[in-house]
């Protein structure tokens, strides 16, 4: 198992750099795998309970982009 | 404020939304302005970036190093080729981040006493960064920040 680390003997330059690295990735993921979960016909309920947020929230967040990139979203 | 931005330097500020698009970003960074500077040519920021080294490839080498070192700091390595790939954000307008909002910001001060912001003055907002992204990546890049300043500065005055 990966385990994240922070080397105190680094200064908080780069365990802060090491943040906005890994809220990037994280975005990164999210985009890409709620694309894919949608693309092989999971629902707007599923993956916002898969991700621990509102149905709203990730409606609102992915809904234009998949919409723009032909997902088709309808009855979901 | 946009209404003063001298041509170039608004056709810079139009491609970094296109570049933060590209990479699957939904915000607008400073890096993003950076990578656009980089590919117009006859400007002065492109002149000073080219002076040193920096083109839209070497920049997004930098920018990918920086963002490999900063996760390995956290103990995780990632192949990034073995990542989805999401499709990009549509056509509308992509939000500004507080990082491009300071740059252009930097860049109204200075501009001060000019009667536009030119893209030289683009450069030395972005330039004005302490810490961040393009600090980082410029470093690892092996570029001098202030030194790079000093250039853009000698680009206005030339």
């Amino acid at each position: 198992m990966a385990v994240v680390e922070i080397d105190p003997l680094r200064g908080p330059a780069d365990s802060l750099a090491a943040v906005v690295a890994l809220r990037r990735l994280a975005d990164q993921l999210e985009d890409a795998e709620v694309e894919r979960a949608m693309r092989e016909g999971w629902s707007w309920s599923q993956v916002a309970e898969a991700l621990g947020v509102t149905r709203q929230a990730v409606h609102k967040k992915h809904a234009q982009r998949l919409i723009a990139a032909g997902v088709d979203l309808r009855r979901r | 404020m946009v209404t003063r931005l001298a041509p170039d330097a608004r056709s810079m500020v139009t491609d970094a939304e296109a570049e933060a698009r590209a990479a699957g970003s939904s915000l607008v960074e400073a890096e993003h302005l950076l990578l656009a500077m980089s590919t117009r040519a006859e400007s002065e920021a492109s002149r000073a970036l080219a002076s040193v080294g920096l083109t839209h490839e070497t920049i997004t080498e930098a920018l990918d190093g920086e963002f490999a070192a900063s996760l390995s700091s956290a103990g995780i390595s990632v192949d990034t080729g073995s990542l989805g790939r999401p499709s990009p954000e549509p056509p509308r307008r992509l939000r500004l981040s507080a990082s491009f909002k300071s740059a252009l910001e930097r860049a109204l001060t200075a501009s001060a006493g000019s009667r536009q912001i030119s893209s030289g003055h683009l450069l030395l907002g972005v330039l004005g960064a302490d810490a961040g992204t393009v600090p980082r990546a410029l470093r690892l890049a092996g570029i001098n920040q202030s030194e790079l300043a000093a250039i853009t500065r000698h680009e206005l005055d030339g």
